[in-house]
């Protein structure tokens, strides 16, 4: 059975636990949550030393389950004050799951504050690695030095802004290339990280003993359905919308429905839009040549592969990936349509070790607050590389759009439980919005993946039409944690939704990994296990229906072009959960 | 009268030469009483390349519906036309502004339209 792994970083220890009954059938985002829910103390403080900082592969990762290389990182949010699960592609979570391991779980702050520690794990066991030469460097460097060291390993870590327990600080993943392309970004884990004096985590899975397999001709019979079903739809397939133009497929889309949020949310279009879309990042990529990819993987074993690298004009590796949220936050958000500098914006934030989608936000409202002019990529460049100098303004910077709102007194905040909002402008997609003021993460857009709605059976009714945006909300929650859960990267949600043996097969893989009983009528059960967890957490830290909501500016500020509020009633937002 | 037209991708073909290899920006001038059909016919687009479209932001087809093509068109309406290649996942348009055709031809869909594609066999 896989083990537990529990990391004390006051006396340098790490054993080695049978799961207990209460985490046995957990993983991915439901180990995450179910150890914070069990194990953190909810008003805690989250960068003190009852916080803990979780980390797990999901049910099906380091099998030969397509697209399912995702790693979840949990505890409590410095940023949100919430509970928090954030996953991330990169080699970790095979790894992690290929040594056996159920999760790893780190706790306590360090005795010596100021020094840094590398955490090592093989089949061997773990070991604890002064990491005080590492400290303070970028994690592009980092991946490089750790792989001179340590060969061919997975690598966790955080850059400048996590050493500073900054709370947009996020947890890197090294990806193929062992670059720091890959990031749980959201809610400021990476501060968490830091407060623990853990610079890195490096996992070396020779030798290890695999994931184990409960019932193989399941588990291969669903497998290969999931394949099937990702290879002949539309979206995920080869040559597909996300394998040719990346998550950025949607920048023309979104613009064009006028739901795409520019200049800190305060227009729904952006006319540089096709400058910076997935179009132009293929056209980019097709024209430079040289290292730049499109259809890139962001694990092995994905099949979807919708991550890129962007070459420089020369040709050579400037940054992977520009995907959707972060050309959106860093570019149209700041008013900047330039491919080159939304390149170099997200390769600061890897670098340093900021969330992209905050650091966008976040050097909007500076921009809203006067610091910079929208459009100045050059201005927003330095302030990023500001939070590297550990100055006053870069400390503001590196807390995230709240804190520097308040800091420079902006009123137009698009943030819910502290965390600003991904790329959908909820006064134009109002299904979204709800998912947004209701999710368990504050604003997020990951929450709700949509599941086929004969899984969803939302209070027995069959017809969607007849249905409440707030049930389909919480039904679309719920089957997100399941996904989330299982280490399958959340874009299979695309192909099942429409394909029912896809739907199947993701079920059957999962039940027959575990040897459950589990059909496609339990998604939304399982998902939801995971969620009243992190709702009675949330509810023990002190939150209540009054932070289910957006920022009061879009219930009255008219969002052109359409010139519309959002104008879901507190009531229907209240009944996803009532 | 002037429309405004932006084609996206593969049909950034069907624009001027001036334009991106995947981004036009046209001003075509049409006749008054301009449906979708007659606007695709002049820009020489077969009407299997026509996906998501959109009309001054309001979103009249899917791919696989073609809701739209007897949309009487207006002076100074903005379209834009995307390819069947690309996607929009229901949770990120879920309570998006469509128009009236579209919602009727969605809710005549298996499902109520709670899907990603419409398309033949997907």
């Amino acid at each position: 059975m896989a083990k537990i792994l529990r990391v004390n970083m006051t006396d340098l220890t790490a054993k080695y636990e049978d799961p207990p009954e209460k985490y046995a059938l957990w993983g991915g985002r439901g180990f995450t949550t179910a150890v914070t829910y069990h194990e953190v103390l909810p008003t805690c403080h989250p960068l003190g030393p009852l916080n803990k900082l979780v980390i797990a592969p999901g049910w099906v990762s380091g099998t030969a389950a397509p697209t399912s290389g995702r790693t979840s990182f949990g505890g409590k949010s410095p940023l949100t004050g919430t509970i928090k699960e954030s996953n991330a592609g990169g080699l970790a979570s095979q790894k992690i799951a290929r040594l056996g391991l159920k999760g790893i779980i780190v706790e306590g702050l360090p005795k010596e504050p100021g020094k840094w520690w590398t955490l090592k794990i093989t089949k061997d066991g773990a070991t604890f690695l002064p990491a005080d030469d590492i400290a303070g460097k970028g994690m592009y460097e980092v991946c490089k030095i750790l792989a001179e060291r340590h060969g061919k390993v997975a690598i966790i870590g955080i850059g400048p802004a996590g050493e500073m327990k900054l709370t947009n600080a996020g947890i890197c993943v090294n990806d193929t290339e062992n670059t720091a392309g890959r990031y749980a970004g959201r809610g400021g884990l990476g501060a968490v990280m830091g407060s623990k004096g853990l610079k890195a985590i490096v996992i070396d899975d020779t030798g290890g003993p695999g994931v184990p397999i409960a019932n193989k001709e399941l588990f291969d019979q669903g497998r290969k359905k999931m394949a099937d079903s990702s290879r002949e739809h539309a979206i995920t397939k080869k040559d597909g919308a996300l394998n040719s133009y990346g998550t950025a497929v949607l920048v023309n889309i979104l613009n064009e429905a006028g739901g795409f949020p520019t200049r800190n949310f305060s227009s729904g279009r952006f006319e540089l839009a096709a400058q910076i879309s997935g179009e132009a990042i293929n056209a980019g990529v097709k024209e430079r040549g040289g290292e730049g990819r499109v259809g890139h993987p962001c694990h092995p074993g994905c099949i979807i592969q919708c991550s890129n690298i962007w070459p420089k004009p020369d040709g050579s590796f400037h940054v992977s990936v520009q995907e959707y949220e972060s050309v959106w936050s860093l570019g149209a958000d700041c008013g900047i349509g330039n491919l080159d500098d939304t390149g170099e914006l997200i390769w600061l934030c890897n670098d340093i070790g900021l969330d992209t989608i905050e650091a966008g936000n976040t050097i909007a409202i500076a921009m809203e607050g006067g610091l910079l002019k929208f459009g100045d990529a050059e201005g927003a460049k330095k302030l990023l590389a500001e939070v590297r100098t550990g100055s006053p303004l870069g400390r503001i910077i590196g807390n995230g759009g709240v804190f520097t709102a308040r800091a420079l007194g902006v009123t137009r905040v698009p943030a819910v439980k502290g965390q600003c909002m991904p790329a959908y402008e909820p006064r134009v997609v109002k299904g979204i919005g709800i998912t947004y003021a209701t999710s368990t993460m504050g604003a997020d857009h990951t929450s709700g993946y949509t599941i086929a709605p004969e899984i969803l059976a939302v209070g027995g009714k069959v017809d969607p039409f007849a249905v409440s945006k707030a049930d389909l909300s919480q039904a679309f929650q719920a089957t997100t944690a399941f996904i989330d859960a299982s280490g399958y990267c959340l874009f299979n949600a695309f192909h099942i939704l429409d394909i029912p043996s896809g739907m199947e097969g993701m079920v059957e893989s999962v039940a027959g990994a575990l040897g459950t009983d589990w059909k496609v009528e339990h998604i939304a059960k399982v998902g939801m296990e995971i969620l009243k967890m992190e709702r009675a957490f949330n509810e023990a830290a002190g939150f209540t229906k009054a932070d289910d909501r957006l920022p009061d500016f879009m219930t009255y500020e008219k969002l052109p072009p359409h010139n519309t509020v959002f104008d879901v009633s507190n009531e229907e937002l209240d009944k996803v959960y009532g | 009268m002037t429309l405004e037209v932006c084609l996206y991708g593969s049909l950034a073909q069907y624009g001027s030469e001036s334009a991106q290899s995947f981004y036009a920006q046209l001003r075509p001038t049409v006749p008054p009483g301009t449906t979708m059909r007659d606007l695709l016919a002049s820009l020489g687009i077969p009407l299997e390349e026509k996906g998501i479209t959109f009309v001054n932001a309001v979103l009249t087809d899917m791919p696989g519906l073609q809701a739209d093509l007897d949309l009487v068109l207006q002076d100074g309406d903005h379209i834009g036309l995307f390819s069947p290649t690309y996607m929009w996942p229901y949770q990120y348009r879920f309570g998006v502004r469509m128009s009236p055709k579209l919602e009727e031809a969605l809710q005549q869909h298996p499902d109520g339209g709670l899907h990603h594609s419409y398309a033949e066999g997907e």
